[in-house]
């Protein structure tokens, strides 16, 4: 087991003062190596959860057990430093926890190579196209060969092509690299595409409603009979946490 | 030959702006003989001639030297106080609370104000004396020319710019930058040097641009108000006081001119810097 989360709550006040449930309780186990997508409407919490888990907020209440080693984090827009160039940007994370220079420079290097971004380790963030920046962000997240990688939304704002591209790049990458991954999203095929596991949040209070393996094989097709079947059954999950009233005419 | 071809398309993009000062000097030379004004020729004389001394107060070369070196003296003690000032108040909610008011009100405060109170505490006080080099103190030395006084004028007059901006640069840093360093690991000495210092630079940089700009202005208004008796602003007021308007035309001139080789050098400087800000859009 790799992460353990029992009982996880959180909160906030809102602007009259009184207490907003946002999260939980929540109960939830990742084993090692496991790629899981947390889908989910907007504001139902899942990007809350996974700042809980990267310790940027803190619960409420619950218990967190997490494996020991590092852990990387991509966010919805990249988040690139833009007065670095993408090569510095990429090696930010091993200068932190305080690699040496040429060091750091073989792994971002390597990194960089993998997402096929070496050619343009010397442009600037906004030079990039996003999809390049989101590639970028990527290396960053996983220069440091986390055990667990955290990724927000990371293809959200990229168009529908170039967005296929990535998850097939990322799924590679984490499959190479064998690290443990939580990918937040509200895109249902995406989801069903990249996951082992998918795991449905509903809102109000921000909760789990279905939890749930895949057992689709590699590579997947988007086009078959099969990935179409799963993904039908978790747009009508969807659609019945979005409006209630489906699931009694269903 | 391209050469030639970018030398001449920049010396006609400079044309243009020549055209109102050319006219400007033309109606001057026509009608200063039936005016109070001199004729160019005796302010250009003077002008021509920077180091001959001036009405027995030095030359152009010593005053502006003068003005030059308290200017730079305040504008160092501004930054060396503004810059951690305004990272603190910038990146720490608790202490602007402490701060916020005192800052608002000492702000608008023109430093002009605080001269005669600053005359009354520091005296005449000058460098000779804070450096125990009393035997400087009859001569003409540039140390006894730098009164505490006028540069603790210009460190006020320059400290505020440079504290509000790099407030505001410190605060304008977005958040994402910041948890984005922390998520990935780094400590909060490593975010400073590596974050919030290189993405609040540009702002930083312009507070010093305004402080520039400020402390130029107040020495020569200070300079043309009792405590001193050198600086190009003494000499400006000294010849409105002999009637010798060539020389307060030179003055003028030179005051103008330095202006102008503060704002064009340090934009220069800060191209590198503010390229950052054009990066970030």
């Amino acid at each position: 087991m790799f992460l353990e989360l029992s009982d996880v709550q959180k909160s906030y006040l809102d602007s009259s003062g009184s207490k907003f449930q946002v999260l939980g309780p929540i109960d939830l186990k990742v084993e090692t190596g496991e790629f899981i997508c947390l889908l989910g409407p907007t504001g139902c919490g899942k990007t809350t959860l996974l700042r809980i888990l990267s310790g940027l907020e803190k619960s409420d209440r619950g218990e967190i057990g997490r494996g020991a080693g590092r852990f990387g984090y991509v966010f919805q827009q990249g988040a690139l430093f833009p007065w670095m160039n993408v090569e510095s940007n990429v090696m930010f994370p091993l200068k932190a926890i305080g690699m040496h220079g040429s060091e750091c420079r073989v792994k971002a290097e390597r990194i960089l190579k993998m997402v096929g971004l070496y050619e343009f380790r010397k442009s600037f963030p906004h030079e990039l196209s996003g999809g390049m920046q989101q590639r970028t962000a990527l290396a960053r997240g996983l220069v440091t060969e986390p055990e667990l990688l955290l990724l927000d939304e990371p293809f959200a704002s990229l168009d529908a092509r170039t967005g296929i591209n990535l998850q097939e790049m990322l799924r590679n990458l984490c499959g190479r690299l064998s690290t443990t991954v939580i990918f937040v999203t509200h895109n249902i095929e995406e989801a069903v595409y990249l996951a082992d596991r998918i795991i449905v949040m509903g809102h109000r209070p921000g909760r789990i409603v279905r939890n749930e393996s895949l057992d689709l094989k590699w590579p997947r097709d988007r086009l078959s009979n099969e990935f179409t079947e799963v993904l039908l059954s978790f747009r009508r999950t969807f659609e019945e946490l979005v409006d209630p009233s489906t699931s009694s005419s269903s | 030959m391209t050469i030639i071809k970018t030398a001449w398309r920049k010396i006609s993009n400079l044309l243009p702006g020549l055209i109102i000062p050319v006219v400007i000097i033309t109606l001057w030379s026509l009608f200063s003989e039936n005016t109070l004004l001199p004729a160019p020729k005796l302010v250009i004389d003077i002008l021509s001639h920077p180091s001959a001394d001036l009405l027995s107060c030095g030359s152009l070369f010593w005053n502006t030297g003068v003005s030059l070196v308290r200017v730079l003296l305040g504008l160092f003690i501004a930054i060396l106080l503004g810059t951690p000032f305004g990272f603190l108040m910038g990146a720490s909610e608790r202490y602007r609370r402490y701060t916020n008011l005192i800052t608002e009100l000492a702000r608008p405060l023109s430093p002009i104000a605080l001269l005669p109170l600053s005359i009354i505490i520091f005296k005449d006080t000058s460098f000779t004396e804070v450096l125990g080099l009393n035997h400087l103190k009859y001569s003409r030395h540039l140390f006894n020319e730098l009164q505490i006084g006028m540069v603790f004028i210009l460190a006020w007059g320059g400290v505020f710019p440079v504290i509000l901006e790099t407030m505001h640069g410190v605060r304008g840093v977005r958040k994402v930058y910041i948890e984005a360093a922390r998520v990935l690991g780094a400590s909060k000495l490593f975010i400073f040097k590596n974050v919030l210092l290189p993405a609040s630079l540009p702002d930083i940089f312009a507070g010093y641009r305004m402080a520039v700009g400020r402390c130029w202005m107040v020495i020569i208004a200070a300079e043309m108000l009792p405590g001193t008796n050198s600086g190009i602003g003494y000499l400006l007021r000294y010849s409105y006081q002999l009637s010798r308007l060539d020389i307060m035309l030179a003055c003028i001139f030179i005051i103008a001119l330095i202006g102008l080789v503060f704002s064009r050098g340090l934009e220069f400087i800060g191209e590198k810097w503010l390229l950052l800000r054009a990066r970030e859009r």
